[in-house]
């Protein structure tokens, strides 16, 4: 094609291209003509389809190529009608269907295509409902929008006399199908039309959009011809329309026209669907439509767009019919023009009326629907609190109407309702805003307990675990614990007047709160193992009511047993040791079936964490000192169990790493033997007076070992008093002599010592001891237990 | 054939029987021309009659013998010299004499087997011809007559359908589905394309079917890619979620069998090559072998009926997709894509004994890898560029 070089206007050019290519059709339309005349089909083939290569082109206009179009179209009737005539002679038309598909291209191809289907059919109306649809499939090989446009439309002219218009039969599968393939056809043809036409508005430049959306409203009309064609369908009853036709119609429609168009049409088109009969499903066409809606609105919060918007619904709203047009005029307003067509409102409207209209919606639909009228509410008004509130309002309403009081969990009405409450929280991050809706609460109730805790803690799910977005720098570790301690006081709030529900919201809450991960789970979690023991306190004291108080109790230890140990695998250990312990004076005082396994199990589990985790001397010492305390303490254990705990307790003692440490330890332990407790001795005091002093003579062993004289003397003095201690408990292996042995060494010490702050220290503890002593002295024979021997 | 023009020359004409109603096929000659050949299956008898006429009426003929050769052979072009002949049977029709007159002698080769299909390629040649040589002292007289044989294959056992999931990261992914992993010859491929995520701008696709021929081994390998039909699918850009039948009809195209290995000497094999093109003319593109085999023609179906297993059999079916992202990276070489299959199906194998048993088709087309694209600039010849890498 020569190009001439001075440059042709856009008008001039196409209508230059358009005569080319008029010229090319003219002549292969006439060698084609002659072709036929001689019944050479396939030269003929051959022509008609270097004619159709024509409509491949992609420099023509709408308009030129409509033109071209019908050109075409024109001399394809020819062919129809001559294959026609030879398919009446008897020809195979089989043969020939597969013969056109040979064709290399496929716009060509799809034409000669239907040409041939449609003669098919004619000649062959078994295969007619089969060919539709494979005629229709076959077209999708065309996502040109332009090109598909004029192609299905030449697919939707040529079988409009064709297509099957005879009222469905019940269990009749006629191969020449029935109204409802026509109906099926039509709308297939109609949903790829209309998804064609609306690509073409985001193809090219921006700069030429104004053209391009003139080009397409010329396109209008061969889209609309569909609907046409679905009018004509003599067979489509009442009932046919309203299950089968309008509800694609309308899920057409929603996609097809662009936003604003639908904002202004919002009331009329909600109406309709609500006088819709039961039976079609208007929840989809609904929801996908303010789904629509809630995306465009926040897509506009483009500045720009909005202005150019603004100008339009200006326009739009003067024709409407007086949908408060005030705020139109105030461009600084970005929601303006949601607010002139009062979104929410319309709709929160029409979805009540829609549920209460329809008696049989479930009621998981009910929810959801109330699910999407908050999502729009959140996306177009984010700052309207009320409007979600209302919404909450509503369902609450709809719950008491339906007189559900309590959701199963798990069930779908559930699961929505879940989904419902989650959305305001993900949305608005922040407790306060959340707190204003006065209805979330009563919302709230409707759900299960254990389902109420999860919500209650989503509502604070920033606190309760990492969240993605956390900045990446360093963490404020003060905050934060500041934080969890608050949200540690709030978990002590979980109480429920009913001990079992009391349980589920513990196991609720641990789900959640053991998400948290280690810096978080080190304060959220001790909470929930003492209001673990609690419940058990609980459960102890209301045995009369419930048979089956053991079982729980040991049930409520498990769960304690398995929260600590999840701290421990937090490489956290003093705080698991210290919870171990706390477990196991609860199980001795509640005293439950088993408890003694139990407890010698918190004890070990106590041990182990002290032998393997802590590693720090202090740490070790403050460790053994609680050991000791709660194993004194603990009364439930057999001689058998007692006493291999006892020792232990010695012999870490002992083995602490610093002479005075393990000084101060054994000295401690000593107290094991003497008021520790356990089921030989009926739950008494023991007073094993004998492994109290060689404890304590391990001790001034010790003691002695020490290199700093003034650690040394410092240890004496507390010995002393141990010893002292003993003395008046009435040890009668606690004699004069020891206590007078260490006194005197001490005082021969004391001179030594250089003077500084805690030599002075020393002196006055030394000195309230002796004092103690000569009280004790004055009044002496106190408890059968003499003084008089003892050297001041 | 007499060189000199004088001496007693003979006429030597081969009829076999059933000349007239028997099939023809018709076979490429060298040139690019067609001729039309009596058309034999393997194991079939070749018999007939040689007809031996005098042309000059009166003197006689002398002769060391006659004889006739059934011959089949595979000619390498750049090889002239040497024909390797896989089958060569020889019958003597008579014994050293004097041909006085017009004579006629039947023969019969029972039952031959013929286990190779006539082929004529761009450096091959696989021909089964009759040779009949009346020899003498100076110059023997030679007539040969070539002729046509196909080889027919049943229905294959395991016809699984292709699917796999091919892309490019984050710019092309698609799932392509043909019906069947064999096809006959007269066939149709019905398949569909699901367009997973596009971020180029497509101008259309289409589907080309390509013959590779290699010949020779060893060094001396030589390959020839041609592409038989290009055939386009698609035009104009989709969108994701976009499926877009395909409907390629076999018989119109010039297509043999799949050949594998022919007496060690050559292979004929076949692709589909799935091709896009963006608007900037860059080719997007996944070859896939597919094996084509000859069907008899007797068992053919009535036209109608097999119509109507087309028409219904393409329709879309919305099956799940599997999302197998597997990155496998592929490259031209037929031969290394194989392996990485091959690698794939040994895996599974190992993890599960059930497979064991199973055809490593199955594991192939069930669990589909994602496997990369070719891209290339331009509209360079994909066909040269396959070649030259090979």
């Amino acid at each position: 094609m020569p190009t001439t070089p001075q440059q042709l206007s856009p008008i001039e050019e196409q209508e230059k291209l358009l005569d080319e290519a008029l010229g090319v059709v003219k002549a292969q339309a006439f060698q084609m003509k002659r072709c036929l005349d001689k019944y050479k089909l396939m030269d003929a083939l051959k022509h008609a389809s270097a004619m159709l290569a024509e409509l491949r082109t992609s420099l023509l206009s709408p308009k030129s190529y409509y033109e071209l179009y019908m050109a075409i179209t024109d001399e394809l009737r020819h062919m129809e009608l001559y294959l026609l005539d030879e398919f009446q002679k008897g020809r195979k038309v089989a043969d020939l269907y597969e013969l056109v598909q040979y064709a290399g291209n496929i716009v060509p191809r799809l034409y000669l295509l239907i040409t041939v289907g449609l003669v098919y059919i004619k000649s062959n109306s078994n295969l007619k409902r089969d060919l539709l649809k494979d005629l229709v499939e076959m077209c999708r090989g065309v996502q040109h929008p332009l090109r598909g446009l004029f192609l299905r439309n030449y697919l939707l002219q040529c079988t409009r006399n064709v297509l099957p218009d005879v009222p469905e039969v019940d269990n009749e599968d006629s191969p020449e199908g029935n109204v409802r393939d026509s109906v099926d056809f039509v709308l297939m043809n109609f949903a790829e039309m209309n998804k064609l036409w609306v690509r073409m508005q985001h193809q090219g430049h921006s700069r030429e959009r104004q053209h391009r959306e003139k080009e397409r409203e010329e396109l209008r009309i061969l889209v609309g011809t569909n609907l046409v064609r679905l009018s004509q369908l003599e067979s489509v009853t009442l009932e046919k329309y309203q299950k089968l036709v309008l509800p694609g119609i309308l899920e057409q429609v929603v996609s097809l026209f662009p936003d604003e168009f639908h904002i202004q049409t919002l009331r009329p088109f909600l109406k309709s669907c609500a006088e819709l009969e039961s039976g079609v499903n208007v929840k989809n066409i609904v929801i996908s439509l303010m789904e629509r809606l809630g995306n465009y609105s926040q897509r506009s919060n483009v500045k720009n767009i909005v202005i150019s918007l603004m100008e339009r619904l200006g326009n739009y709203s003067q024709r409407s019919d007086g949908v408060g047009m005030s705020s139109s005029n105030e461009p600084d307003h970005p929601n303006g023009f949601l607010a002139d067509v009062q979104l929410f409102e319309i709709f929160s409207d029409q979805v009540s009326s829609i549920i209460s209209t329809r008696q049989y919606l479930p009621p998981e639909d009910m929810v959801s629907l109330q699910v999407a009228l908050v999502n729009l509410a959140l996306k177009c008004y984010p700052a309207k609190v009320e409007y979600i509130d209302k919404v909450m309002l509503s369902t609450v309403e709809i719950f008491q109407r339906l007189g559900m009081d309590r959701l199963e969990s798990n069930s779908m009405v559930a699961r929505e309702l879940s989904k419902l409450l989650k959305i305001p929280l993900d949305h608005y991050n922040n407790l306060l805003t959340v707190l204003k809706l006065q209805h979330y609460a009563g919302l709230m109730q409707h759900l299960d307990y254990s389902e109420e805790v999860e919500q209650a803690l989503s509502l604070v799910s920033t606190l309760v675990a990492d969240q993605s977005d956390q900045p990446s720098g360093e963490i404020d570790l003060e905050e934060l614990s500041e934080e969890q301690s608050l949200l540690a006081r709030f978990i002590h709030q979980f109480r429920s007047t009913v001990s079992d529900q009391q349980y589920l919201i513990l196991i609720a809450a641990r789900k959640i709160l053991g998400a948290g991960g280690q810096m978080r789970i080190k304060h959220t979690l001790p909470p929930l193992v003492f209001q673990a023991y609690q419940l058990a306190y609980k459960y102890r004291d209301n045995k009369k009511e419930d048979e089956m108080w053991e079982k729980k109790c040991q049930k409520i230890f498990q769960f304690s047993h398995s929260t600590i140990t999840a701290l421990v695998k937090a490489e956290l250990a003093e705080l698991p040791l210290r919870l171990f312990l706390q477990g196991a004076l609860a199980i001795d005082q509640i005293g439950f079936d088993n408890h003694e396994t139990v407890a010698y199990e918190f004890l070990s589990q106590a041990f182990s964490l002290y032998e393997d985790e802590i590693s720090d001397s202090k740490a070790q010492l403050a460790a053994i000192t609680l050991i000791v305390g709660t194993l004194e303490q603990i009364s439930c254990f057999s001689e058998e169990n007692a006493e291999p705990l006892r020792t232990q307790c010695a012999l870490a003692a002992s083995k602490l790493l610093k002479k005075p440490d393990q000084c101060r330890g054994v000295a401690t332990c000593s107290h094991l033997f003497w008021s520790g407790k356990s089921l030989v001795s009926n739950r008494e005091e023991i007073h094993d007076g004998k492994r109290v002093v060689e404890c304590l003579k391990k001790g001034l062993r010790i003691a002695k070992q020490c290199m700093d004289v003034s650690v040394q003397v410092q240890l004496f003095i507390e010995l002393t008093n141990h010893y002292i201690y003993f003395y008046e408990k009435g040890n009668d292996q606690v004699t004069v002599q020891i206590i007078n042995q260490v006194i005197a060494k001490i005082k021969d010490e004391i001179p030594n010592l250089e003077s500084s702050e805690e030599t002075e220290q020393i002196q006055k503890h030394f000195s309230n001891t002796i004092e103690h002593l000569k009280s004790r002295m004055e009044c002496s024979e106190i408890d059968g237990v003499s003084y008089k021997d003892i050297e001041v | 054939m007499s060189f000199f023009g004088f001496g007693q020359s003979a006429e030597i004409d081969i009829h076999l029987d059933g000349q007239e109603t028997r099939k023809t096929a018709e076979v490429k000659t060298e040139d690019g021309k067609k001729e039309k050949l009596l058309l034999y299956y393997d194991g079939e008898t070749v018999s007939g009659k040689v007809n031996i006429s005098l042309k000059k009426a009166g003197s006689k003929l002398e002769h060391q013998g006659i004889k006739i050769e059934f011959i089949g052979q595979i000619e390498l072009y750049y090889d002239r010299g040497n024909h390797h002949e896989f089958t060569s049977l020889v019958k003597e029709l008579a014994r050293p004499g004097e041909m006085i007159a017009h004579t006629s002698y039947p023969f019969e080769f029972s039952c031959v087997e013929k286990p190779f299909e006539v082929y004529t390629g761009s450096n091959v040649k696989l021909r089964y011809f009759l040779r009949v040589t009346i020899v003498r002292r100076i110059a023997d007289l030679v007539k040969e007559i070539d002729i046509a044989v196909h080889t027919l294959s049943s229905y294959p056992d395991m016809n699984n359908p292709i699917k796999m999931e091919v892309g490019i990261e984050d710019c092309l992914h698609i799932e392509f589905e043909y019906n069947k992993s064999k096809y006959h010859l007269k066939d149709v491929i019905v398949g569909k394309i699901y367009f997973l995520l596009v971020r180029i701008k497509i101008k259309h696709m289409e589907i080309a079917i390509i013959k590779r021929e290699t010949t020779g081994s060893g060094p001396n390998t030589f390959t020839e890619n041609e592409t038989i039909a290009k055939y386009e699918i698609m035009d104009g850009a989709p969108v994701r979620g976009e499926s877009i039948p395909i409907r390629v009809f076999l018989a119109g195209y010039d297509l043999t069998p799949t050949m594998r290995d022919i007496n060690k000497k050559f292979s004929v094999r076949y692709y589909l090559n799935l091709v896009l093109m963006d608007t900037e003319d860059r080719r997007y593109f996944k070859q896939q072998e597919i094996i084509l085999w000859r069907k008899g023609d007797k068992q053919r179906k009535p036209n109608l009926q097999a119509q109507n297993t087309l028409v219904a059999s393409h329709l879309v079916k919305n099956e799940p997709h599997q999302d197998n992202k597997e990155n496998q990276n592929t490259t031209n070489n037929q031969s290394q894509q194989q392996s990485i299959k091959e690698d794939f199906t040994r895996a599974n194998n190992s993890q599960s004994t059930e497979n064991i048993h199973n055809d490593p088709f199955e594991s192939k087309t069930t669990e589909a890898p994602i496997q990369n694209m070719q891209r290339e600039a331009g509209d360079g010849q994909i066909d040269t560029e396959a070649s030259a890498e090979q």
